[in-house]
């Protein structure tokens, strides 16, 4: 039953798919809106379809209909609740079915948002979208069929693999998806707007919500995969510069250059050819990575199109890749600039160079996952390039990335902006200045962690001098104190100081990053029981002896291994300090032919004990731990959830509404020294948004975010 | 206008040389050839340097001690086959007639010495119980 309401939705949603794909272009040759109307409905329909099939693949996974080929490969009777409906996405046929619902539900807010646009632009985006859905959906009628039915019910399931069995498997995979499917909206949109031949700049307003909600999830997606990894892979590593987590990094990177250039577009009509090929490349990079990680290409190299989900990929790209450049061509002259880049040392240079660090940190990520295609295609033995590859040259780009990223906040548009930044500089120069000679004092000769320690002191400095800077204006003309006038200055401006918050989030994730992996140390031991060893000059590990327990699904080993900081329990060995008891596993699960590895943590803000159960001899006697220490890793997670509290906040509206215009403290501006210089906004006074459209001199700027 | 052109001009070759100078840099570091275990024995080329070599782990002579963390084992491929000693943590993965892959380098006693093992699975998302599944539901 489940097996044909799946087949049957998948069936109507590719036809509705080509209908509305039909109606659209019927709508704008014919100039007739009922056609727009309905290539709308059918699109709703379509996303009704995968709707009820997802339930339908939902239900037979839950309820184990083992008739169902999908639910029997992945699921089993006794596999907990939660992983049943995870194991929704455990597989390709399930994670393409999961990729297109969300595709489709954000196809219908996409299309109802654009209701009452020009009908050209209108029907130009609701082609485009049916165009994607249709493809997913046809690729799973044809090539990825979840719904394929078992000649007889299987007795029990074959499981889900260990490795998935973990909570972050639960909301990992939908984030990422998320993201990937939010992408496709901006690109729409894009296309739309050259189609319908739009000269005015609001459009790109409205793409960056999507990209920042894209961003979003993608950017939480990332770091739980990251975490997973780190704890559940059991090698003490939380990023390993693999294909699939490449396919992920590639339109994180070109994403984060978006939600900074696109911001140009908006306030000066400039970037725009490069906004538009950003959105093209990123969201092609996401279908691109698909087919890259989904197709095998680039995991066994000797199969090239040898899958036919790859084939589909590939061609789909083709098609997409295509149009995103025959339109872009066509329309390049309404992607010309309306103003010109005034200096390195603006805001819109700062945006460019930072663009181009990112897009070669892209290149580079690219290069370095195709190396083994294309070493191939002019070698006889295809060469890969491992993580020293990556270390080499993305970890300098990013450097500094951060770098520029952390004199942001005193960085304004036009001219002038450069003596302002060197003004505004000494007091985050004097700090890193201070900070380096700490540092150095303290035995900290590494390059790259006294580069991080500048970046890091530098960037907050700035956020607090940009702030005080703001702050200290908006009080000149309200009666306030300082904690209101603080909160009001970031109220008026969600996108600017979430960005900020972001900023110093990705500042942790550096810290994070900069720790464990210049001073992480890593040693395994063969202990017997009641055996201890020093670890590092600052632990003792002690091994008490394995014990066995069962789970519903699994047989766990587990070892008592008891840590003690020597630091604790004074220099005389740590026997009588009181230990942190860790119990790394070894689970046997039923259904699986190997062990899985079950990592114990002894985590702090300052440092990360990592042990895994390597291994046992003779029932226990000697057994092997590989215990590692990760300095300030817990930044990693830290940073990660203060860059997604910063972007929600930007995505947030002004808790506090504006009493008059007098409090707008971009009025206040023009009072100030600056106003001589017209061209200049200086940022530290003025926000983005309604406050700045006072004295924004570019006349051909228009604004998404318009005064209501 | 054009100062500020020229000074960008220079910024950008600046960093165009730097990026090529990293890449360059880094391809060197990270080059490893990828070779398929037959391929391996039979040229003798790439047998004085660090490679990664894959192939099938021999259902027979298979000795994995998780707790000296050692694995012994044969890699097979169609032709010939290669000792391979492995020193480090054995992955949960790995089993004999398992498609594995190593890294490491051939000593003088024509043994591979390995100190990166990975399992390979054709891909993350199409279990091999599923693709069997499948074809017998076809």
């Amino acid at each position: 039953m489940n097996g044909l309401i799946g087949n049957l939705s998948l069936a109507v949603a590719v036809l509705t798919a080509a209908g509305a794909l039909f109606t659209a272009v019927a709508a704008a040759k014919f100039q007739d809106d009922r056609m727009l109307r309905w290539s709308r409905r059918l699109l709703y329909l379509m996303g009704l379809a995968i709707t009820v099939g997802s339930a339908a693949l939902m239900s037979a996974m839950v309820n184990s209909d083992f008739h169902n080929a999908y639910v029997a490969s992945y699921t089993e009777r006794a596999l907990p609740m939660g992983y049943k409906i995870a194991a929704f996405w455990a597989g390709q046929e399930g994670s393409l079915m999961l990729w297109t619902l969300l595709l489709v539900g954000m196809t219908a807010i996409a299309a109802h948002g654009f209701r009452n646009r020009e009908r050209i632009e209108q029907s130009a985006m609701l082609g485009v979208l049916a165009l994607v859905c249709g493809f997913f959906s046809a690729l799973m009628l044809f090539a990825a069929n979840p719904f394929v039915q078992l000649p007889a019910q299987a007795v029990d399931g074959h499981g889900l693999n260990p490795l998935l069995q973990d909570p972050y498997m639960i909301a990992h995979p939908p984030l990422l998806f998320v993201g990937y499917a939010g992408y496709t909206i901006p690109w729409a949109m894009l296309l739309a707007a050259l189609i319908a031949g739009r000269k005015d700049n609001q459009w790109i307003g409205a793409t960056r919500k999507w990209l920042m909600v894209s961003w979003l999830f993608l950017t939480v997606g990332i770091i739980l995969g990251a975490k997973w990894a780190y704890i559940e892979l059991g090698w003490g590593g939380y990023w390993a510069w693999d294909p699939v987590e490449n396919a992920s990094l590639l339109p994180w990177l070109t994403g984060t250059a978006l939600l900074h250039s696109v911001m140009v577009q908006q306030h000066r009509g400039m970037f725009k050819i490069w906004n538009a090929s950003l959105i093209a490349v990123t969201f092609l990079l996401c279908i691109f990575g698909t087919y890259l990680t989904r197709s095998g290409v680039v995991q066994s190299v000797h199969s090239f199109g040898e899958s036919v989900i790859g084939t589909f990929f590939l061609v789909f790209l083709a098609v997409c890749v295509l149009l995103s450049i025959v339109v872009v061509v066509i329309r390049r002259q309404l992607l010309k600039s309306e103003d010109t880049v005034q200096g390195m040392m603006t805001r819109e240079g700062a945006f460019m160079v930072l663009n181009v660090l990112l897009v070669l940190m892209t290149l580079a990520t690219l290069v370095g996952t195709i190396f083994p295609l294309i070493s191939g295609a002019v070698m006889p033995q295809p060469v890969t390039v491992g993580a020293a590859f990556y270390n080499k040259v993305v970890i300098p780009l990013s450097l500094v990335l951060l770098a520029v990223m952390s004199v942001g906040p005193l960085l304004s548009y036009g001219k002038g902006a450069g003596q302002q930044l060197i003004k505004s500089l000494i007091v985050p120069g004097i700090a890193a200045a201070i900070s380096v000679v700490v540092a150095l004092a303290l035995g900290m000769t590494d390059l790259w962690a006294l580069a991080c320690t500048v970046i890091t002191v530098v960037a907050v400095c700035s956020v607090g001098v940009g702030l005080t800077r703001s702050v200290r204006q908006r009080r000149k003309i309200e009666d306030e104190g300082p904690l209101t006038a603080t909160l009001r200055v970031i109220d008026a401006n969600h996108r600017r100081y979430g960005g900020q918050f972001v900023h110093m989030g990705v500042v942790m994730l550096m810290v994070g990053v900069a720790g464990s992996s210049l001073f992480g140390v890593k040693q395994t031991f063969q202990l017997a029981p009641g055996e201890s060893a020093g670890f590092n000059d600052e632990y003792t590990i002690t091994f008490g002896g394995l014990n066995q327990t069962r789970q519903s699904n699994y047989t766990s080993v587990e070892a008592h291994v008891t840590l003690t900081t020597l630091g604790e329990t004074g220099d005389t060995g740590g026997t009588g300090g009181a230990g942190q008891t860790l119990h790394p596993e070894m689970r046997f699960y039923d259904k699986s032919e190997q062990p899985s590895a079950q990592v114990a943590l002894n985590s702090s803000l300052s440092r990360d004990a990592y042990v895994t159960l390597a291994g046992w001899e003779d029932d226990g006697q000697l057994v092997a731990l590989q215990v590692i220490v990760n300095p300030l890793i817990a930044w990693i997670w830290i940073g990660g959830i203060v860059m997604t509290l910063g972007a929600i906040f930007s995505l947030l509206p002004r808790l506090v509404k504006a009493t008059a215009r007098a409090g707008c403290p971009a009025t206040a501006a023009k009072d100030q020294p600056h106003a001589h210089a017209p061209a200049t906004v200086s940022l530290g006074l003025a926000g983005e948004g309604r406050c700045e459209s006072q004295i924004q001199t570019t006349t051909t700027t228009q604004y998404a975010e318009a005064p209501k | 206008m054009t100062h500020v052109r020229i000074k960008m001009l220079i910024a950008g070759l600046v960093l165009i040389a730097s990026v090529s100078y990293l890449a360059v840099a880094g391809v060197k570091s990270g080059w490893v050839y990828y070779l398929h275990v037959d391929d391996f024995v039979q040229d003798s080329t790439y047998q004085d340097r660090r490679v990664r070599l894959f192939g099938l782990v021999d259902t027979e002579n298979v000795e994995v001690a998780p707790a000296m963390l050692t694995a012994k084992f044969d890699l097979q491929g169609e032709s010939n086959s290669i000792p391979i000693h492995y020193q480090g943590v054995v992955p949960d993965t790995f089993k004999p007639g398992g498609e594995v892959m190593v890294e490491g380098k051939l000593d003088d006693a024509g043994i591979f010495q390995a100190d990166t093992l990975m399992t390979k699975c054709a891909s993350k998302y199409q279990s091999e119980e599923h693709a069997k599944r499948l074809e017998e539901a076809q």
